[in-house]
């Protein structure tokens, strides 16, 4: 039995809706049939079948949400047909791979086939020579400052070894290189900004010189140019011992697709999307997109719902003025601000651009800042009792090869806290006018780098015990400090710790760490006299300080919920037993 | 336009799409380079297709309406066909345009280099001349306009000049006694009809149960009648199981649904099942362009592939592969690269076929508003009601609208007759501009044409058509 899933649809299509279904239980199917619409963001797209046989059983039925990968039908008796076959839909769906067993060698075969096809086909003028480009570094990422430049003219790399350190918006990132040969020439200079696909340096005598390195790539689904489909179809009837011509000549249109398409598909021409023809002229289309206006949002009121110029033009004058009434409310932010004086009429100053994380930070925190209607609540914890649990954990965790220190136990506490008081571990979604609950912990954990603030972020901390949590941050903190720490590392918090201890002070009111309601700042724990028992007696105390979004939290909640971290505290026998 | 109009571009391929491309391109100011093994700019479109087969099938309908013109009262002794003539009046037609088009490079700067281009990178191109030499260039952007070739099918694959393609078939090298045309798209049957009216026996094999697969029936229905009597056979649900060269012709075993076989031996075969994209580019692989699963090249709204520097416009980015959607295509694109706020989003690309009776549609079709379920009102005009249509003795064609009920628009149009490919501009111009049936028929057409039949349409949807009557029921 073979199951057919939702092959990859495109670019960031990654669901739809299944909107008709073509096939029932006991149906032939055959592959590169249509058997499905799925109407996904971008279009609704016909789904061909990869595979062949008689439909066994439909494990989605119409309306629901289909993810790539989920399984639609299974079918029985014959062979899997893989990719090659012509789809349907222009519509980008690239080759799903057969993913049953006999194909898996294939794959390799595909790679195989793929780098000696591009070796055979490299132009000649440069035999055996190869370059190194900016591979792809993560989302939204296109370019970096190189900070330092780790290989010279004639040294030998090799695939994985690090090259160079570049400061991108989010993060200062090592390059590893995805080449192995001798440097012959570096094309770039340290201080240079480096885009993605830039070359970095060519090799000579590079045998084994491959292709630049696509992070995150499968072999086979990742083929592109000219031979992908082709050699994953090659592979694929291979893999079932068949010549090309028996399984299916590459050539010879599909039963099911006319030699001739006809061009009123016009929802299915590439590149353009499956809306209804909107009842404007060209030139007013044109118009709209001059304008930055989605024509299908302006209301026609012509003959027929007709759009004309005019209504173009009103609707983006309308957009405009809402536009400047949201900004001329304090939301301004960012670096808009009053004219600056003349500092120097004053003095010698010095003028240094506020480059990678330093301008990230800046712009985060104002936008934070003038989101958030903040109010800080403060409270004491009495850590007495904890400073000797801390003595009791601290061997584990040097024996695990981290320190235990009270960031790492305050991880513990309010991964707890934020258990019991859920509205803290949210999200506002104004637009939506919802709240969005998280049901995981990540939290993060404010470092102080010499590059600036940088916040990298521990997952699932509520399944961690302490020993591992200790560990853990030590080695984010070393990564930070070393300029290691990768974007990755420093997405999807949930809450942010930040401690200011190890400098002093008795109190601050932290910025909450949009989109996040709320931060707990830790301060320098000191003895104090306490008066307990009819007298005063020296205590360890902690001052905690909790910044939290008023939009969304209630003071009284904020203060049950400081409370309930100090108490937390001031009873560590809870952790302890908690591990 | 600062920097953008400095730009230093490389379109490779010379056809419709790549030559409005370059041209556009050093219009606005860029400098170009456009890459083609011909000596000229034209692509498959001026040399091996669009052009050289209307001027074919011009002289096909001339000889068929000599033909016809015995029911005129005037009569034709048979014509007498000097081949080399016609072949070189074709080819003259085919060097006169391209030459143009050499000229208009030249006015225009566009540097054209005559030869093949391979990628080295996302910006270089590596161009074998071809007089042999080889040059390595670097652009700022490269638009790729390769176009499209004939689908081969393997079992039809024979080592012998009687089994043609479309540009085998467009060489015209004799008037074969029998040609065998697998497929029945629109190049099949233009050519087809070429042949037949040279005076071959033309027989074609259809594997839907259709020709031309795709348009409305209703338009292909006129056609089929006329070529029914000017083709020896027109095997619908049929393939062509094997072929064999036998020496003094083709044994081609015709294979129909319904498990009938025949053997049968033609002179000559056209295979014209369709065409694939030309994206096997060498060295396409050392850029981030992605081709999909029909070999076509991915491309969003802009013309833009996956890698930022490359576009791609024409046959070789998909459906419909037409000179004048690569051509706009191309134009686009350009204006893309230009920094213009622009995207490829008609709301009709115009299909015809040069047969005779030409069928022609645009917009939305009724097979699509079916399949999509959707609601219109189609507002047909029989060309038997046309005074023009009895005046050329053509009663047989046929002119519809879609309408859309709730607004009036004219959402398609479809026509088949004589001059069917003239008038199907206006319908496009209908539908791009949103006009409602009314606008169509409150604007005068002259008479007596054949566009009247457009207004009469629109009429009809009205219940009110001058020539037709037709009262309204309820
Ligand atoms: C018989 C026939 C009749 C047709 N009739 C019509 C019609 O009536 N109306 C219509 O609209 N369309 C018609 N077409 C289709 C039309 O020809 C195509 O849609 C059109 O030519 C596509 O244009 P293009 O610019 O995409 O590419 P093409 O015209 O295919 O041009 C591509 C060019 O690129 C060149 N090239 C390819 N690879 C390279 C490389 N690596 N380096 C440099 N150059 C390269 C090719 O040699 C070619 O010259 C017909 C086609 C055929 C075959």
């Amino acid at each position: 039995m073979i199951e057919f899933k939702l092959p990859e649809l495109g670019e960031n299509i990654e669901q739809g809706d299944l909107v008709r279904l073509m096939v029932e239980p006991g149906a032939a199917v055959s592959a590169g049939q249509s058997v499905m619409e799925l109407e996904t963001d971008k279009a609704v797209v016909e789904v061909p079948s990869s595979v062949s046989g008689t439909v066994q059983e439909i494990c989605v039925k119409e309306g629901d949400k289909i993810k790539v990968g989920q399984v639609i039908f299974t079918v029985d008796g014959a062979e899997a047909k893989g990719s090659g076959v012509p789809s349907q839909a222009a519509a980008p769906a690239p080759a799903p791979a057969p993913r049953e067993k006999p194909a898996a060698p294939a794959s390799k075969e595909v790679a195989a086939a793929t780098s000696q096809a591009a070796a055979s086909s490299a132009p000649s003028s440069t035999p055996g020579a190869s370059e190194f480009k900016l591979p792809e570094l993560g989302e939204n990422i296109s370019q970096g400052d190189l900070v330092r430049l780790m290989i010279a003219p004639g040294a030998r790399v090799s695939e994985g070894q690090p090259i160079m350190e570049l400061e991108t918006d989010k993060a200062v990132v090592e390059v590893p290189s995805s080449v192995s040969g001798v440097v012959k020439e570096l094309k770039v200079k340290e201080g240079e900004k480096i885009k993605v696909g830039q070359v970095i340096f060519t090799l000579e005598g590079g045998a084994a010189a491959a292709q630049p390195a696509r992070p995150r790539s499968a072999p086979v689904e990742h083929v592109s140019g000219q031979h992908g489909a082709r050699l994953a179809f090659q592979a694929a009837i291979r893999a079932e011992g068949k010549t090309e011509e028996q399984a299916l000549p590459p050539d010879q249109p599909q039963q099911t697709v006319p030699s001739f398409s006809m061009p009123a598909q016009l929802g299915k021409v590439a590149g353009t999307e499956h809306r209804q023809p909107v009842p404007a002229a060209p030139h007013v289309r044109r118009l709209a997109r001059e304008v930055g206006v989605d024509i299908y949002d302006v209301k026609g009121t012509g003959p027929g719902g007709r759009i004309s110029e005019d209504a173009v033009k009103a609707h983006a004058k309308a957009l405009l003025s809402a536009a400047a009434t949201a900004a001329a409310t304090p939301r301004a932010g960012h670096f808009a601000q009053p004219q600056l004086p003349d500092f120097a009429k004053w003095g010698k100053i010095e003028r240094v651009s506020m480059r990678g994380v330093r301008r990230k930070t800046a712009e985060h925190l104002a936008e934070a800042w003038n989101t958030i209607p903040h109010v800080t609540q403060h409270d004491r914890a009495d850590i007495t009792e904890l400073e000797q649990l801390r003595a009791r954990f601290a061997p584990k965790a040097e024996e695990a090869g981290g320190k235990m220190t009270v960031t790492a136990i305050a991880l513990k506490v309010c991964a707890a806290a934020l258990k019991v008081f859920p509205q803290f571990n949210a999200s506002i979604d104004i637009e939506k006018e919802e709240i969005v609950y998280k049901q995981y912990i990540n939290i993060g954990v404010a470092a102080d780098t010499d590059r600036g603030l940088l916040v990298p972020v521990i997952r699932d901390v509520e399944k961690k015990n302490i020993v591992e949590l200790a560990v853990e941050l030590s080695q984010l903190s070393k990564k930070a400090r070393e300029k290691k720490l990768s974007p990755a590392d420093m997405e999807g918090g949930t809450f942010t710790i930040t401690n200011l201890g190890g400098i002093g002070g008795v109190g601050f009111t932290p910025i909450v760490n949009f989109p996040e309601v709320a931060i707990l700042g830790l301060s320098r724990s000191r003895m104090e006299p306490e008066w307990l028992n009819g007298k005063f007696e020296p205590r360890l105390i902690l001052p905690l300080s909790l910044s939290y979004d008023h939009r969304l939290i209630d003071g009284a909640d904020a203060a049950r919920f400081l409370r309930w971290i100090s108490e937390a505290f001031e009873q560590p026998f809870l952790l302890s037993v908690q591990g | 336009m600062s920097e953008t109009s400095n730009l230093n571009l490389a379109v490779v391929g010379g056809g419709p799409g790549g030559y409005a491309a370059a041209f556009l391109a050093a219009d606005l100011g860029m400098s170009v380079t456009l890459i083609d093994p011909e000596l000229n700019p034209g692509g498959v479109c001026l040399y091996r297709g669009c052009i050289p087969s209307k001027a074919l099938l011009h002289v096909a309908k001339l000889l068929e309406e000599a033909h016809q013109a015995k029911d005129w009262g005037i009569e034709f002794s048979a014509p007498k066909i000097d081949l080399k003539r016609l072949r070189s009046f074709k080819e003259n037609v085919v060097k006169k345009l391209t030459g143009g088009l050499g000229v208009l490079s030249k006015q225009r700067k566009v540097r054209y280099v005559q030869g093949r281009a391979a990628f080295e990178n996302s910006n270089t191109l590596s161009v074998t001349k071809t007089d042999g030499a080889q040059e390595s260039l670097t652009f700022d952007r490269i638009i790729i306009a390769t176009g499209s070739r004939p689908a081969v099918v393997s079992t039809l694959k024979l080592d012998t000049p009687r089994m043609m393609d479309s540009t085998g078939a467009l060489n015209l090298e004799d008037v074969p006694g029998t040609l065998l045309v697998v497929g029945g798209g629109y190049i099949g049957l233009e050519l087809g009809s070429v042949y037949a009216a040279l005076g071959t026996r033309v027989t074609v094999v259809e594997m839907l149960p259709g020709l031309l697969p795709g348009a409305d029936r209703d338009l292909v229905l006129p056609l089929h009648k006329r070529l029914e009597k000017m083709f020896e056979a027109i095997l619908l649900n049929t393939t062509v199981a094997s072929v064999k060269d036998e020496g003094n012709g083709i044994r081609a075993t015709l294979k129909a649904q319904d498990g009938n076989s025949q053997e049968k031996v033609f002179d000559r075969v056209l295979v014209s099942v369709g065409r694939k994209p030309n994206s096997e580019i060498p060295g396409l692989d050392k850029t981030r362009v992605q081709v999909g699963q029909r070999g076509f090249i991915q491309v969003n709204k802009q013309l833009q592939t996956d890698d930022p520097s490359i576009y791609a416009i024409g046959d070789v980015v998909g459906e419909p592969m037409l000179a004048h959607k690569a051509s706009h295509e191309g134009r686009v694109a350009v204006e893309a690269i230009a920094g213009h706020k622009v995207a490829f989003e008609p709301n009709a690309i115009p299909a015809v076929v040069f047969t005779d009776p030409e069928v022609a549609w645009c917009g939305l079709t009724e097979t699509q508003a079916q399949k999509e379920n959707r609601e219109v009102k189609v507002a047909k005009f029989p060309w038997a009601a046309s005074g023009r249509a009895i005046t050329l003795d053509r009663p047989e064609g046929m002119t519809k609208l879609l309408i859309d009920p709730q607004t009036e628009r004219v959402l398609g149009v479809g026509i088949v007759g004589v001059g069917a490919g003239e008038m199907i501009a206006e319908g496009v111009l209908a539908i791009e501009m949103a006009a409602l049936a009314s606008d169509v028929a409150l604007s005068i057409h002259p008479h007596p044409t054949l566009s009247e039949t457009v207004m009469e349409s629109a009429e009809v949807f009205y219940g009110t058509s001058t020539h037709i009557y037709r009262p309204k029921r309820g």
